[in-house]
């Protein structure tokens, strides 16, 4: 078994010397090793190869000169493994004729070394055959399935099995995938007369481009062929690759279906933290093409008089809200979430019920949504936060159309058409910098209860400028301001203006529309609203009880599945 | 008061509504800069350096002045060649730096990471990107880069040309040289002459290129020859003015100015004082405008950076009498290129040959092939009995550095260095 991580590999090469050549698709749990032996901030991906390198038993990887992480990849391989075949093949950004003959030496060269290190040896005659007989790995993009109706093309860097599988469950169909070695590899025979190697190696180069080719322009043609078949595009990308947030910086405002950017840092740790954008974002592409929820709600339908519950249970507060068939709030209330997700449903489901004085048989639907929307058992339903944020503001004000909402641990923006669907959003998460959670700290670093943070900022006197993004050092800023006698009230109100610094960048990338609303827990915050009004130039709308739009949403695609 | 940071916000105020206005600000400002370095710099800077920091500030001034006579590159580009179309290179490196000079950057790296650009990046491209996204930087006649060691170059120079339409060649170079990818290389060079000659009007001299490598290898031997002076002899300088030094080693290379200044620095570190203090190796770039580093590292006896790697990445004599090939091979063996133990290896020999205490390699925020390689060099230089310290942080955005953090890191490192305990100057 043989690694190899990227489309320009000689794959065939490989298998007419009678190796096992296996795409490397790592999911890890940590990155113990790599960020030893590597460095914590190169490409997850890399990082990921390594681990699964040292955890198996490999005979060796073949890499390509693909990108920066993986060059040091295998030096670093190089200097560890002495034993295996480490090897990297300087695959030319040209597709010229020059390029192929280079491209064509450096495959001999390999296949070479292979069979000095093996003992396998490389025939043209094994090569034409699989050129011939071979129709090519069979990659799961494309496959596709007339019966499904949601199309979604995938883009980007490479993606493991964890979004594809993502993807089946919710029933969008993948129409292409061109994530970095997700498209087919087909080959054809070179002609008569024709140098085998150097036909075949020129193929390799004229495969539909990566990011690393110096001419893109066989891409742009594909990438057009392929959102002409999708209602949408999931553009993925990994943690500390940067290649490919070029092409969706320019893809997502050139292309007429909408892009969702998705990052993940191949752990499966990730797998759970993307499933809420990508559910999200299906449901926006469900709703615009009038297709039905994909997933089917399991309530009393049809009934006249109806009870719903919302429950949207984040990170750091559970909110629930009863709503009858006139969409009147019965109840509604909000506990801190405890360790476990499901008792602190049960229990907030216990109380709005009580203070509403209906028994639980009463309900016809219960809708959960939120980051632990999946961990609640008597939820009928699940729909995402992004969703029910979206229907939620328009409850209270049917003339929002950008909603930032910042939570306890994430906080994103969402933009809306006039019709109140979801066309945009962004999310912040995995890092604290611009969330409650950020909130918390620098509350507790200036000695102040964190409801005391915002009436203590508007006394403000002096401009004072947090600069860090990072939360662990703008805590340290902090205490040097503190240490400097600086006034609270000043720096709580740089904190503000850090946190409004975020927000309005979270505001950017979706394109804001007016009217604005914000919501969540840190809306409470008097500090926080004048420093987003500010950053923004234009005021915010609050509700009452801003931590619950997202229960009420939910509520509200409660009453419309019974209703449909 | 800063007076870089005041005429800075005077700029930041233009950009939203009137960024022409506040590009015109930023040249009006190198120009500025220019003139203060020739006559009023820094008593303490040695007059080569003056010399450079003047010149190295003006040539950009001038070229962001007259944009169709200025081109968009990489620090590795061939200047030599272009200087013979009458372009200057700019490489966005250069624009990104100059610009946090004014303490612009945190606008230009949030204005690219919202219209997508990883924040992950290095923060060198998200500058320029977001600069030019402002609309504060002139397009150029074009753009020329080269595939080697940073993977931002390819697609940031490609993200040029889809947005702003600035007409991009890519330069591929290979890992290792081989006679074939020689040829490989000239075969592209000859392609970019013909892209030059359609775009400047002006016919490929080929004696005015062999003129420049001659003028390159000498500036070479100078520099070699001040940098064997500078072990017995001491000679103030800053981590800016490493930085600068990049102007006349690599954007530069081959003019008459930059020949001129290393035979001024060879002659002048001779008059200096017998050298004294702690001798450092930088490995990468130098974050000028750190703080801690600041006070331990600038115009201070002792402790100073004598040399670097990236001023250092290519030394060998070139063959005035095939320039392409020389060219070709320039950039096929610089250090930097193909595989890291190439790099390892020259930083060792370096350290070695220009006597230097111990290294330190600054693993700027965003540079992978830099970051990726840290602990193998650290090992080679441990074999080669040379202690590294590892710095990771910044070398650009104020806003991604923490002081505390690097001053702990750096005392310590000079602790174990040895000498007198760490003291600023």
């Amino acid at each position: 078994m043989i690694g190899y991580v990227c489309k320009y590999t000689p794959v065939e090469v490989l298998r007419a010397m009678g190796a096992d050549p296996v795409l490397l698709e790592p999911s890890v749990t940590d990155f113990n090793l790599a960020d030893t032996l590597l460095h914590p901030n190169i490409c997850s991906y890399a990082k990921s190869v390594l681990e699964e390198f040292a955890g198996k038993n490999y005979e060796g990887v073949v890499l390509t000169s693909c990108c920066d992480s993986i060059r040091r990849l295998y030096d670093t391989l190089r200097a560890r493994y002495r034993q295996k075949f480490i090897w990297l093949l300087d695959v030319p950004r040209h597709d010229s004729e020059a390029a192929a003959q280079l491209n064509a030496g450096q495959i001999r060269r390999m296949a070479e070394a292979y069979a000095a290190f093996s003992g396998k040896t490389f025939s043209e005659d094994a090569l034409r055959e699989i050129l011939l007989c071979h129709a090519g790995d069979f990659r799961p993009g494309a496959e596709i399935s007339s019966t499904r109706n949601l199309r979604v093309a995938l883009m980007g860097n490479r993606c493991g099995s964890g979004l594809r599988n993502l993807l089946a469950d919710c029933g969008a169909q993948v129409v292409a995938d061109l994530t970095c070695a997700g498209e087919e590899r087909s080959f054809h025979l070179p002609g008569e007369g024709e140098d085998l190697l150097a036909g075949y190696a020129g193929q390799l180069l004229r495969q539909v481009p990566c990011l690393r080719m110096a001419d893109d322009t066989a891409r742009e043609e594909r990438i057009g062929l392929i959102t002409a078949q999708a209602d949408g595009v999931i553009y993925h990308t990994v943690k500390f690759c940067d290649i490919y947030s070029y092409e969706y910086a320019v893809l997502r405002d050139r292309l007429k279906i909408p892009v969702l950017k998705v990052e993940t840092d191949t752990t499966r740790q990730c797998e759970g933290q993307i499933r809420t954008r990508v559910e999200a974002f299906l449901e926006s592409l469900a709703a615009a093409k009038g297709l039905r929820p994909i997933r089917p709600a399991a309530g009393k339908r049809g009934e006249k008089h109806m009870t719903v519950v919302g429950i949207d249970s984040g990170s750091t507060s559970t909110n629930a809200v009863v709503m009858n068939e006139k969409k009147e709030i019965l109840a509604s209330g909000s506990i801190r979430t405890g360790a476990k997700t499901s008792a602190s449903a049960e229990k907030i489901l216990a109380d709005v019920l009580r203070q509403a004085g209906l028994p639980r048989e009463n309900v016809d639907l219960i809708v959960s949504t939120g980051y632990g929307r999946v961990s609640i058992p008597f939820a009928d339903r699940s729909v995402t936060e992004i969703s029910c944020h979206g229907k939620g503001a328009r409850y209270f004000d049917p003339q929002v159309r950008t909603i930032l909402d910042i939570g306890g641990q994430d906080s994103k923006a969402i933009r809306l058409s006039e019709a109140g669907e979801v066309e945009d959003f962004v999310m912040n998460d995995k890092c604290a910098a611009g969330t409650g959670r950020f909130l918390e700290a620098m509350a507790r670093t200036l000695e102040l209860e964190i409801s005391e943070l915002g009436p203590t900022a508007l006394k403000s006197t002096e401009a004072v400028e947090i600069s860090s993004m990072c939360t662990v050092f703008a805590e340290s800023e902090v205490i040097s301001l503190i240490a400097r006698n600086q006034e609270k009230a000043d720096i709580a109100n740089g904190v503000h203006r850090a946190i409004a610094g975020k927000a309005y960048s979270l505001l950017s990338r979706v394109g804001p529309e007016p009217e604005f609303m914000m919501t969540g827990g840190v809306a409470r915050n008097p500090g926080v609203v004048r420093a987003v009004e500010e950053k923004l130039g234009a005021k915010l709308f609050l509700c009452e009880d801003p931590e619950i739009v997202g229960a009420v949403g939910a509520a509200l695609y409660g009453l419309e599945s019974l209703e449909a | 008061m800063n007076v870089a940071k005041v005429y800075g916000d005077a700029v930041r105020r233009r950009i939203p509504d009137r960024p022409e206005r506040a590009g015109e600000l930023i040249r009006t400002g190198l120009h500025l800069e220019s003139f203060r370095c020739a006559h009023f710099a820094d008593r303490r800077m040695p007059k080569a350096y003056r010399f450079l920091n003047s010149k190295a500030v003006g040539v950009v001034g001038d070229a962001l002045s007259h944009p169709e006579s200025y081109a968009w590159t990489n620090i590795f580009a061939p200047a030599e060649l272009m200087q013979t179309f009458g372009l200057t290179c700019v490489s966005m490196e250069c624009l990104a730096s100059y610009l946090s000079g004014f303490w612009l950057e945190d606008c230009f790296i949030d204005r690219a990471e919202d219209v997508g650009i990883a924040s992950t990046l290095c923060s060198y491209h998200k500058n320029f990107i977001g600069a030019v996204e402002a609309g504060v930087i002139p397009k150029p006649a074009l753009g020329v880069t080269t595939s080697m060691v940073c993977d931002g170059n390819v697609n940031t120079f490609r993200y040029m040309k889809r947005r702003f339409g600035v007409e991009s060649c890519v330069l591929d170079i290979p890992q290792e040289w081989s006679p074939e990818g020689e040829r490989y290389v000239v075969e592209q060079l000859r392609g970019l002459i013909g892209v030059l000659e359609h775009r400047t009007g002006r016919k490929y001299d080929e004696d005015a290129l062999r003129e420049a490598i001659r003028r390159e290898n000498r500036s070479k031997e100078y520099f070699r020859d001040a940098l064997r002076r500078r072990v017995t002899h001491s000679y103030p300088n800053t981590l800016t003015l490493v930085l600068f030094l990049l102007l006349a080693t690599h954007l530069n290379i081959g003019s008459q100015w930059v020949l001129d200044f290393f035979r001024m620095l060879d002659e002048e570190i001779e008059t200096y004082p017998p050298a004294t203090g702690k001798r450092l190796f930088w490995i990468h770039i130098t974050p000028y405008s750190q703080p801690t580093l600041q006070s331990y590292l600038n115009y201070n006896d002792r402790y100073a950076v004598v040399c670097d790697d990236f001023n250092l990445d290519y030394m060998e004599h070139m063959d005035e009498e095939h320039p392409l090939e020389a060219l070709a091979r320039k950039m096929i063996c610089n250090i930097y290129n193909g595989p890291f133990e190439r790099k390892a290896e020259a930083c060792a020999a370096y350290a070695k040959e220009f006597r230097c205490d111990a290294a330190v390699e600054f693993c700027h925020w965003g540079c992978k092939q830099s970051a990726g390689g840290a602990m193998l060099l650290k090992e080679k230089m441990r074999q080669t009995g040379i202690p590294m310290l590892i710095l990771d942080g910044d070398a650009l955005d104020r806003r991604n550095n923490h002081d505390g953090q690097i001053r702990t890191r750096f005392e310590a490192f000079l602790e174990v260095v040895g000498g007198e305990k760490g003291e600023a100057g």
